[in-house]
């Protein structure tokens, strides 16, 4: 699983990176950074969810890594 | 003002009545005066107002529908940086006035912003009477703010002279938003602004600091250090913003957690995820607006070229499409996209700021003093748009 960021979307509200510190950052002007590179560990999906879930923008994504299977609850952010 | 504020206030007369019945002496919720505007789709009056969360979020997105230009009504002789802009030219600016006020940057002035409340609670913690407004909710911002830009403290009275002078020339006089007097004095303000700014900015030119007036000296926006207009727009912007949605914000909270007693539970087991639910009911800034610069449609409804949109944050906080129990203060849940900081492009500069204060606020408010109250009988009347109250008389204490 990965978490994909739409940057034209991100306006810096800082949701993702309050809540789920260990999954996103600030960059320099405090948009989102995805702090983990590709695969996102099992131990930190929760709190990935967590974050993309609070995007107010609906920025984040996280996304099925091919051959992973879906995740049972729905992804989508509104 | 204008009709579409007109509505709003009529709408707030016929809610705080049904709710007066039902709850009285308690500070009127927010949500009442939204129940239809949420609901409906857009309406055609001389102006739009807009409250479902859909089309709130229609209308912050597409900027080059819905324009800033001109919005604000606070009598400065130019656009106010960056909130009066549109992109492209504000997406320049954003780039380089964002990192000024970055969650890391802003994190930086923490203890000095603890600092400063502690020491206006100290200097009351002891009375058993205070007004919230005048003791805490005004100057708090505003010393952060003079702190942040590096201007003394003791020029404070003076600050808020010209704030209020530019923001609510009305309230300052006591008179009608068009009486002559009152324009006139906001046109002197506005003036008084631009010269207070300016001999700060020039003491700075040759002699640089840290702090944020310096800092500015130095930005540069599409490659260009920034004209003495400019600063001084961007000086005039912070103060207008810097100032009043953050008193409203204390004050919204404040007088909500002085009425029930047990949110302060709420606020202590996790301040943060309490913050941000009472920002979403509260939505201290209630409205934006925009002006359509083309014809368009919004949920259905036609607007034309020129029609100025009013955008109801606080009715898309409380849109139950958006959110269960829209109705209901729920400290635990798990998903809140609040929009009291607005959306898309003009999110607010100072969000971060803004949460670093208000958590501040209430952490050191409550470790110096647990128990507060006002009376039932006092009817706190909150300002529409930006929802400071004037005067806030607050009990501190046990009351027998």
């Amino acid at each position: 699983m990965r978490v994909m960021v739409d940057e034209g979307k991100c306006q810096g509200h800082g949701r993702c990176y309050d809540l789920a510190p260990d999954v996103f950052e600030p960059d320099e002007r405090g948009h989102v950074d995805v702090a983990v590179h590709g695969d996102l560990p099992a131990v930190l999906q929760p709190d990935a969810r967590i974050g993309v879930r609070n995007c107010p923008e609906a920025a984040l994504r996280l996304i099925a890594e091919t051959g992973e299977r879906r995740a049972p609850h729905s992804m989508s952010v509104g | 003002m204008t009709k579409g504020l007109a509505v709003t206030h009529q709408s707030d007369e016929e809610n705080r009545r049904a709710i007066r019945a039902r709850v009285t002496g308690s500070p009127r919720p927010p949500r009442q005066t939204y129940q239809r505007p949420r609901e409906s789709a857009p309406k055609q009056q001389k102006d739009v107002i807009v409250g479902r969360r859909c089309d709130v979020e229609e209308v912050l997105r597409h900027p080059e529908i819905y324009s800033s230009a001109g919005r604000a009504s606070v009598g400065s002789a130019r656009p106010m940086c960056p909130v009066e802009l549109d992109p492209p030219t504000h997406s320049a600016w954003r780039a380089a006035l964002d990192p000024l006020f970055a969650p890391n940057q802003i994190g930086e002035f923490a203890s000095s912003i603890a600092r400063l409340a502690a020491g206006l609670i100290d200097g009351f913690a002891g009375e058993p009477e205070i007004d919230f407004a005048t003791e805490f909710s005004v100057p708090f911002p505003a010393q952060v703010l003079m702190m942040l830009l590096g201007l003394p403290l003791e020029d404070l009275p003076w600050l808020l002279d010209l704030k209020d002078g530019v923001t609510r020339p009305n309230r300052a006089l006591g008179k009608p938003q068009d009486d002559p007097e009152v324009i006139s004095y906001q046109t002197m303000m506005t003036t008084e602004v631009y010269n207070y700014f300016g001999t700060a900015l020039d003491t700075r030119q040759g002699d640089p600091t840290d702090d944020l007036l310096s800092r500015l000296l130095e930005v540069e926006v599409d490659g260009q250090r920034l004209s003495r207009e400019a600063l001084l727009d961007v000086c005039f912007g912070l103060l207008v913003e810097g100032i009043n949605p953050m008193s409203a914000a204390l004050d919204c909270v404040f007088a909500r957690l002085a009425t029930y007693p047990e949110f302060r539970d709420a606020v202590a087991a996790n301040p943060r995820q309490a913050l941000e639910e009472l920002l979403r009911w509260e939505a201290p800034v209630t409205f934006v607006t925009r002006t359509a610069v083309t014809n368009t449609v919004l949920g259905g409804c036609p607007i034309s070229a020129g029609q100025q949109v009013f955008v109801l944050l606080s009715a898309a906080n409380v849109d139950p499409v958006e959110n269960c129990d829209a109705d209901v203060l729920r400290w635990n849940r798990e998903v809140n996209r609040h929009l009291a900081f607005g959306a898309g492009v003009h999110r607010c500069l100072g969000s971060h700021l803004a949460r670093l204060e208000l958590s501040i606020a209430l952490r050191e408010w409550h470790a110096r003093i647990p128990h507060y109250s006002i009376d039932r009988s006092t009817d706190l009347a909150f300002i529409t748009g930006v929802r400071t109250v004037d005067r806030f008389p607050m009990h501190l204490g046990r009351q027998s």
